[in-house]
Parts: structure tokens; C-alpha cells; sequence
């Protein structure tokens, strides 16, 4: 992984109005992964859209952490479901 | 342009108080928050009314403004305006001078901020500052997967995807690799409340229909020699992808020793010009079924200690 592709965690926690804390229980749950450079936390760019979803689902209708690891788990359900529809209408296309 | 009735969009009556406002607009957000029901278009719809119904009803100027004209908000801005020019000429004329204007009907919410009815009621500005204050959403991003052959990904080609209904032309660079995902900004679904649109990622799956192995860059064949040819050395044709080359085989080579062709093996990724290796492991072939002759030459072979 490339250094421009790392996100400092303590920049994130600024910018976002977040607790360092908060950042990292993420990382315990799951949602996101941070990668430690000499000692300083990461959080990998592709992971930001992820880290903007939990935030505003926190922040705007108050779900705490539990609340967020199931939402993540269902999301990820929901989103392998469209992809597999999508993939075979996609798929049921080139026979139509 | 309909009225449209924020109490009921939060299901509230006209005498909620400001907490009764809150907790429905909460609820309700909760049921409908875009980032929990993805690529749902009813949902986003519903939250942007929802959102809208919460601008105006939880600010006391604007839901006073709302409550005072209610099914005649569409006098609202004359009412104002008369208002204002009365307290500034010290008297009001009665004429609303409102004569040429014109409504369109558009009840829609679209992928825009508020509805047309708050832009008239509140105004533009009102809409710019509702727009600010709200969130903004990128848009869904959409997966999609590709299935090519290797033998199609070892040159750049161009591609017509239909994602959701749309066509989308893609050049695909060689050389990409099986699992590689690429992202194509932009083409994902419609963002929310003047967010920027979703991104769509595109999953190749790379079928191998040739005889080569692909790891990366590198390519693996293998290819079978003469006994002779193996011992004494020689010149054979191989495959390579873009065709055949003449090797020549050192005398001496082993069963399974390897041989590198520089820069006969598959493009690099978005390195144009540049291949990897095309790396041939020999397979020397054992006689069989041999001839009375061939017994013998084999016999006085073995008998010079080979």
C-alpha cells in the first residue's frame, strides 16, 4: 500500500470532530481497518467511505457502536445481494 | 406546485411541540436515512421530504410562516411583500402585483436540495442555507463484474458494459489481472441532496483459455524435446502469446530445467510497451516403442557407460 493511499487517524479525528477512541472501536468492530506506521495509526483511503457512513449514522440518528456493527453487517448483506442480482441481470442480458 | 403538508410527512399533528417534532423527524430518518437503504430511490425520496419537514417545523420563524399561510402559501411571498412596502412607504397600497407570475407544477423532489413548493415559500436563500445545514450523500456505488478471456486482456480493447440500464464504453488497458477491480468515477447512482454521484467498480474475471500460465506479468509454458535434442542440443519452435519463436537448446538440458524469454510474457498493467517474461520449463520426451535399430544403438550406448 502505497503512503498517499494512508489517511493519519489523528487528521480524521480533527477534521471529523471525533474522538480517537471512536475511531478505534471501529477498527476493534470490523467496519474499518487501521494500518500503524512507526507508530502512528492510518486509516486506509478506501476505507474513508466506509468511516463517513458510521459517522453519520452516529452522529445524525444517534446509533451507538453496537448499533453501527449490525447496521455494517446488514449493509454488507444488502450489498451482496445487488451485486448478485445485478451480476445476473447482467448475466440473463446476453440471453434476452 | 401542490401544497405539501409537513405534518403529515412526519405524522404529526399541527399542535406537535418541538420535541414531538424531533423524535418523529428521528424516527422517521432512521427508517429512511439513504446509508441504510442503499440504491432504495423511494427512501431517498422520503428522507429528503422527511428533512424538509424538519427544516421547516423545528425553525419557529419558518413553521410560524408555514402555519400562518397554509394552504395559501402560494400568497405567502405577496402577503410579505406587500407587508414589507407598507412598513417602508408607511402605507400598504393593496395591490399584491403578483399578476404575471406563473407556477409550474413540479411536486417531485429530485436529486436536488428541497422541493419547489419550500423554494417558493422560503426562498432561494432559505433553500441554499437548508441545503447547507443538511447532509450531503454521495451517490450509491455500483459493482459490477466482467468476465474476458486471457487471450482478449493481452491487448487494451474497448468494452460496452450495461450497468443499470445504461451503456457504459470502457477502454480496458492490457494486461489486467483476474480479481483486479478498477473504479470509473462518476458512474454510480445519483447523489443525494447535491452530493456527488456514486462510483462504479468493475471486478474482472479473467478466464484462461491458452496454455499459458499467467502469475502477474509472467507467463509459464512448458514444452516437450527430443531425447537427442535434450542431450546433444538443437534448435526447436515455441509458443509464445503473440506467436512462434526458435529456441535453441543447450546440450545437456534436464528434464525440468527452465528457460526465461525476456519480454515474452503478458503486458504490464498500464506500462505500455513494457511485457514480463515468458518462462518454459522442458519436458524431455522418453522413447517409446523403439525400433530393433534403436535398441541397439541405445544397447551400445549403455554399453559406453551412459
Amino acid at each position: 500500500m502505497k503512503n498517499e493511499d494512508l489517511i493519519p487517524a489523528d487528521e480524521i479525528c480533527v477534521r471529523y470532530k471525533v474522538e480517537r477512541e471512536f475511531v478505534f472501536s471501529l477498527y476493534e468492530s470490523g467496519i474499518i481497518d487501521i494500518v500503524t506506521i512507526k507508530e502512528t495509526a492510518y486509516i486506509p483511503y478506501d476505507h474513508l467511505t466506509a468511516f463517513e457512513k458510521m459517522i453519520r449514522l452516529h452522529k445524525e440518528l444517534d446509533i451507538n457502536l453496537e448499533g453501527l456493527e449490525a447496521i455494517n453487517h446488514l449493509l454488507r448483506q444488502i450489498q451482496k445481494l445487488q451485486d448478485d442480482n445485478l451480476r445476473l441481470r447482467n448475466r440473463l442480458g446476453l440471453y434476452e | 406546485m401542490e401544497f405539501i403538508d409537513y405534518y403529515k410527512l412526519l405524522e404529526l399533528d399541527r399542535s406537535a411541540t418541538k420535541a414531538d417534532i424531533k423524535k418523529a423527524y428521528r424516527r422517521l430518518a432512521r427508517k429512511y436515512h439513504p446509508d441504510l437503504n442503499p440504491n432504495d430511490k423511494e427512501a431517498q425520496m422520503r428522507f429528503q421530504q422527511i428533512n424538509e419537514a424538519h427544516e421547516v417545523l423545528s425553525d419557529p420563524e419558518k413553521r410560524k410562516k408555514y402555519d400562518e399561510y397554509g394552504k395559501d402559501w402560494q400568497h405567502a411571498e405577496q402577503f410579505e411583500q406587500a407587508k414589507r412596502q407598507q412598513a417602508s412607504s408607511g402605507g400598504f397600497d393593496g395591490s399584491f402585483g403578483g399578476g404575471g407570475q406563473s407556477y409550474s407544477y413540479s411536486g417531485n423532489f429530485d436529486d436536488d436540495t428541497f422541493s419547489d413548493f419550500f423554494e417558493q415559500m422560503f426562498g432561494g436563500r432559505a433553500r441554499a442555507e437548508g441545503a447547507h445545514r443538511g447532509s450531503h450523500f454521495k451517490g450509491q456505488d455500483y459493482n459490477a463484474e466482467l468476465q474476458l478471456k486471457l487471450s482478449d486482456v493481452y491487448k487494451s480493447q474497448k468494452h460496452t458494459l450495461t450497468v443499470n440500464g445504461k451503456n457504459i464504453r470502457l477502454t480496458i488497458p492490457a494486461g489486467v489481472e483476474d480479481g483486479q477491480t478498477i473504479k470509473i468515477k462518476g458512474h454510480g447512482g445519483p447523489g443525494i441532496q447535491g452530493g456527488p454521484k456514486g462510483d462504479l467498480y468493475i471486478t474482472f474475471k479473467i478466464l484462461n483459455d491458452t496454455a499459458f500460465r499467467r502469475e502477474k506479468e509472467n507467463l509459464y509454458s512448458a514444452e516437450k524435446i527430443d531425447l537427442s535434442t535434450a542431450v546433444l542440443g538443437g534448435e526447436i519452435e515455441v509458443r509464445t502469446f503473440d506467436g512462434k519463436v526458435k529456441l535453441k537448446v543447450k546440450p545437456g538440458t534436464e528434464n525440468g530445467s527452465k528457460v526465461k524469454l525476456k519480454g515474452k510474457g503478458f503486458p504490464r498493467y498500464k506500462k505500455e510497451g513494457q511485457y514480463g517474461d515468458l518462462y518454459i520449463t522442458y519436458e524431455v520426451k522418453v522413447p517409446r516403442n523403439l525400433s530393433g535399430k534403436q535398441k541397439e544403438l541405445f544397447e551400445e550406448l549403455k554399453n559406453t557407460g551412459i
